[in-house]
Parts: structure tokens; C-alpha cells; sequence
């Protein structure tokens, strides 16, 4: 039989779609890879509503409901969680050569790694779903109405493609699993140094410093304004205004990576 | 993108590959006609697979350029990953996918329809002798297995130029022998040009229309294999002696011969008379009282070229005794 392969370019969504496809295909041929993607939102929001419980007591606190506090954060956390694990898969690819098959297809080369990206935020939406459910059933309240679930959902899916972009720099110039380490330590840095746990008014030395510059702060204040009171604009533009910002530098990162493994 | 000037499947003009004050490709030129097995031959790191990471798009030349298949290969990059297929050295599969799910894929990055990639997938596997093992896990499959499934990979959108780099390293001599057997049918039932790499001296003899020798990023020999062969010329005397023995044996042999790199505990000798001076170098070494080991007569073959080259030979230990 005689192939009709087209001449003037293939397509990049297909692409894309096979690349999640084989990326879901992975995660399907290895269970255990799912678990921390359930365990860790779990774990999160009762050890961190559990252990800063008290913390509501504060004069100053935003809310007296610890869930409408920590759900958000441990949501974000997991989002992290979804790009390290893009990460990692994009350091066996290229370890193993397959990425070489990828970089060898006639789509546009760009497509791969936003399939990499892509791919993380589609990770988030499952602990999204996790840790939401489990701060409706423990009692997490929304004075914010629905746009608190929807700011939750563009700080998650930020949280995931900012760090997919953060690996993909790191992997790019690392080329092997073992860099994932790299990426983690990135990711655990901005998360923790930020407004997960107390907010910036009650931290104490040198930490409302760090965390008053850590883009992420700005993120999480947006995906938990609709927990703490009402929506505006005054709310999430500084978080927007965080996810364009640092979106263009770690671009620039990753694509500065790219270039150093392909033409 | 069709190609406006009909040019050579591939062709490489002073092409350089430096990483920092290394470099691994030298300058190199050469031209595979249409439809031609060309053998790329030379030892680990002798710049084979930068050559052709850079012919297939996947590391730019840090200097000349190369045209394969009508198409440059920095300008034009995605139109030369249209009509090149690609077998890199470590067959780069997932081995969490079956072969039938890669050939799927191998389907959509070429932008073949959903239909016609399951019957091409059908049909590559079967050409392949992989048709019952289509569902299992790469994972679980042998080397040559992987390789075959590789070379089906490649072979998806029906390219006019295959590229194959060591496709038989660490295969068993009989998937060895399947593997050239498909590169052969290939190249003469659909004309497609193949661009091989190998260390092996018998692959290159077996597959190669022409072979081009390198060696430390330069290309040191170029031709058909016959006539490499028969520009070394004589044919060479191995005689494994006592250890120490070494120098005298080369002083006896001088007279019936020219030497020849080998390594240490043996002496190789181009025999001036031809295979029938064998005789007349016993009687030699037997006068200098050398004990004699092992003795055998090769006529030249492609190691012989590499080491007239090159001052080493490629087979074998390591670095050969200079003198």
C-alpha cells in the first residue's frame, strides 16, 4: 500500500493528542504513579488544617474556617506535584531517547512541549477534584460564590503549567531523570516560602520578605480570594498580573533550555 | 517544500558539529547517490552519530551544510523529517506502550489518517515477523525484537531516505543476519537509500554499496568496499609469537614483507609475493629460531583499510601496536 502523508505539513493538535494519550496510556500501565496524585491533596489538607487548626484563634486571620485556608494551599501544592511528575516523565523520554522520536515527527517542534504542559494541567484537575470533595465534606464554605472555585482553577492550572515550564528548563539542560530532584527543590522553595500557611501580616523575620516577592503568594491569595470573602477585581488581578509574568520569564527559561537541545 | 534542484538523497559540504573547543565532525563531505546503501563506518566516538544526529535535524551543524532529500537541513528542517526515516542507535521506544500502540503513534506524527495508519501498522508488522507479539509490552521484547519494531517504526510514511544508526549493536548473530536480510529487500524492491551506521567491518562489507571511513570526526576513506579493499593491496601474514619476540620476528619478516599495525604478541606483515610467500616467511622465522603460536593469512579486508588509514585497527583490542 502507498502511505498519503501530507507534504505540506502535519498538523499540531494531533500531536498534542497522542502525546496526553501515551502520557494517560503510562499512568494507566503504572497504578502506583496515581497514588501520590490522590495520597498527597489528602494528606495536605487534613495534616495542614489539622496542625494549624489553632491558627484561626489569631487576631487578624482571614477566616475562621481552617479548611477555607488550607484547601487552596494543598490544591496548589498537588498542582506542583502534577508538573514535578511531567517533569520526571519528560526526564525518562529524554533519557531513553524517545523524545528523539518526538523531535524527529514533521509537526512543529513546539507542539512537544506544550504537550508537556498541557499534560500537567490536565494532572491538576484530578487532585482539584480530590481536595475540593474533601473540603465540602469537612466543611469548607464558598463566600465567594462559584467564582471561588473558578479563581481556584486558574491558580491550579497556573501552578501546573508555570511549573511544567520551570522542568522543562531544568530538563532541557539536565537531560536525565535524576535532574527531577532540581525540579522538586524549586517547586518545594516557592510553595513553602509563600503565604500557604500564615498569612503575610502574621509572618514574623525574615520570611514576610521572601514571601511578599514570591510570585506564588500572589497566585494563592487569587485561588483562595472566593474563600475568604467576596470576588473583585482588587482580589486576583496581582495574581494574574504574577501568572504573566512569571509565565514570560519561565518561558523564556525553557525556551533557552530548548535551544540547547534542539536546533 | 518540494526540492527545486534535484541534488544527491544526501549531501554534506565541510560539515562541522564543535561542542566548545571539541570537534566531534571535522569538516566532513560526502554524497549518497539515490537509491544506495552508504556504510558509515568507524570506531565509538569517532563522530557517526553526530554526523547523523545532524543529517536528520536533530543537532544543528555548527559549520557547512548538508542537503538530504532536496531539503537543507537547518532551513528546511521539518520538509527533511518528511522524507527521512529514523532508526537511532538505542531503539528509542516506550516500553510501557505495545508495538502495535507505537506504530499508532508513529501513524499520527506523520499525519496519517486513523484507517490507513492500523492497516500500514498491520502490514509493518507483519514485514517485521512481529504480528503476534503486536499487543505485548516493548518492554518485554528482546533486543532484536526492538530493533525490528524500531526499523518498522521508521519505515511508517514510506521515507525515500532511511537513516540507520548501529541498527544490529548487541543483537545475536541471527537477528543480526534478519536485520541486514530487511535492509536489503528494502533497498532493492523499493529503491529506498540507506544511510547506515556501524562498527562492524562484516556489516559494512555485507550491506555497503560504497562505505566511508571516520576517525576522529574526518572521514579518512571513501569508496566500494572492493575497491578500499584492493587499494591496501597485499595480503597480510598474522603470526602470533613468544611476547618479547616481537622484534626479531619484524626483522626476520622484513625481507618478505611490509608491516602492518597490529597488536601486541602477534606481527602482521603485507606479503610482497602474495599468499605465496607464506611459505618463504616460515622458512624465515624459523632460521631466527621464533617460536610460532599461531599463524593465519587474511586477504584485505575493511579493518585493513581502517588501520592503512588510520594507523589503528578496529577490531580487536583497543589500540594496536604502532609498528
Amino acid at each position: 500500500m502507498t502511505v498519503a502523508v501530507g507534504r505540506r505539513g502535519v498538523p499540531p493538535w494531533p500531536l498534542i493528542r497522542q502525546v496526553l494519550h501515551r502520557s494517560a496510556t503510562s499512568l494507566r500501565r503504572i497504578p502506583a504513579a496515581i497514588v501520590p496524585v490522590v495520597v498527597m491533596p489528602i494528606f495536605f489538607t487534613v495534616a495542614f488544617s489539622g496542625t494549624f487548626s489553632g491558627l484561626t484563634e489569631l487576631p487578624g486571620y482571614p477566616t475562621d474556617n481552617i479548611l477555607n485556608w488550607m484547601v487552596p494551599y494543598a490544591c496548589l501544592q498537588s498542582a506542583s506535584f502534577a508538573a514535578l511528575a511531567s517533569a520526571f516523565a519528560l526526564g525518562r523520554d529524554l533519557e531513553g531517547g524517545f523524545y528523539d522520536r518526538l523531535l524527529l515527527a514533521p509537526a512543529p517542534r513546539w507542539t512537544v512541549p506544550a504537550a508537556s504542559i498541557v499534560w500537567a494541567m490536565i494532572r491538576a484537575l484530578l487532585p482539584l477534584s480530590i481536595t475540593l470533595a474533601l473540603g465540602v465534606l469537612g466543611g469548607i464554605t464558598f463566600p465567594g460564590g462559584p467564582a471561588a472555585v473558578w479563581w481556584l482553577a486558574v491558580g491550579s492550572f497556573a501552578v501546573a503549567a508555570l511549573g511544567s515550564l520551570w522542568g522543562l528548563g531544568v530538563m532541557y539542560r539536565l537531560q536525565r531523570q535524576s535532574a527531577g530532584g532540581l525540579v522538586q527543590i524549586g517547586l518545594f522553595v516557592v510553595m513553602f516560602l509563600s503565604v500557604g500557611t500564615v498569612p503575610l501580616d502574621l509572618q514574623e523575620g525574615w520570611l514576610p520578605y521572601v514571601a511578599r516577592w514570591n510570585p506564588v503568594t500572589y497566585v494563592l491569595d487569587m485561588a483562595r480570594a472566593g474563600f475568604i470573602g467576596p470576588v473583585g477585581w482588587s482580589e486576583v488581578w496581582p495574581g494574574l498580573l504574577a501568572i504573566t509574568v512569571g509565565g514570560l520569564l519561565l518561558v523564556w527559561w525553557a525556551e533557552r533550555g530548548w535551544r540547547r537541545l534542539v536546533p | 517544500m518540494e526540492p527545486t534542484v534535484r541534488t544527491a538523497p544526501i549531501v554534506a559540504e565541510g560539515l562541522v558539529r564543535a561542542f566548545g573547543d571539541v570537534r566531534a565532525v571535522d569538516g566532513i563531505d560526502l554524497e549518497v547517490a539515490d537509491g544506495e546503501v552508504f556504510g558509515f563506518l568507524g570506531p565509538n566516538g569517532a563522530g557517526k552519530s553526530t554526523t547523523v544526529r545532524m543529517l536528520t535535524t536533530l543537532l544543528r551543524p555548527t559549520g557547512g551544510r548538508a542537503i538530504v532529500a532536496g531539503h537543507d537541513v537547518v532551513r528546511e528542517a521539518a520538509a527533511v523529517r518528511f522524507s527521512i526515516g529514523v532508526a537511532l542507535q538505542d531503539a528509542s521506544i516506550d516500553p510501557l506502550m505495545t508495538g502495535r500502540e507505537l506504530l499508532h503513534l508513529q501513524a499520527t506524527l506523520y499525519g496519517i489518517g486513523r484507517r490507513a495508519g492500523r492497516e500500514r501498522s498491520d502490514e509493518l508488522l507483519e514485514r517485521v515477523g512481529l504480528t503476534e507479539a503486536a499487543d505485548r509490552l516493548v518492554g518485554g521484547y528482546s533486543g532484536g525484537m526492538r530493533r525490528r519494531l524500531d526499523l518498522a517504526l521508521a519505515l511508517m510514511h514510506e521515507p525515500s531516505v532511511l537513516f540507520l544508526d548501529e541498527p544490529t549493536t548487541g543483537l545475536d548473530p541471527m537477528s543480526r543476519v534478519n536485520l541486514w536480510d530487511e535492509v536489503r529487500r528494502l533497498n532493492s524492491e523499493h529503491g529506498t537509500t540507506v544511510f547506515l551506521t556501524t562498527q562492524y567491518l562484516e556489516e559494512a562489507d555485507e550491506l555497503a554499496h560504497r562505505v566511508a571511513i571516520i576517525d576522529h570526526g574526518r572521514i579518512v576513506r571513501e569508496g566500494a568496499p572492493s575497491t578500499l579493499k584492493a587499494q591496501v593491496g597485499l595480503p597480510t601474514l598474522l603470526v602470533d609469537v613468544d611476547p618479547g619476540t616481537e622484534d626479531a620476528a619484524r626483522s626476520a619478516l622484513s625481507t618478505v614483507g611490509e608491516f602492518r599495525p597490529t597488536r601486541a604478541g602477534r606481527v602482521a606483515v603485507g606479503l610482497f609475493e602474495g599468499a605465496s610467500g607464506a611459505a618463504e616467511a616460515v622458512r624465515v622465522l624459523d632460521a631466527a629460531g621464533i617460536t610460532i603460536h599461531h599463524m593465519e593469512l587474511n586477504t584485505p579486508t575493511l579493518d585493513d583499510v581502517f588501520a592503512e588509514a588510520t594507523g589503528r585497527r578496529l577490531e580487536g583490542s583497543g589500540e594496536a601496536d604502532p609498528t
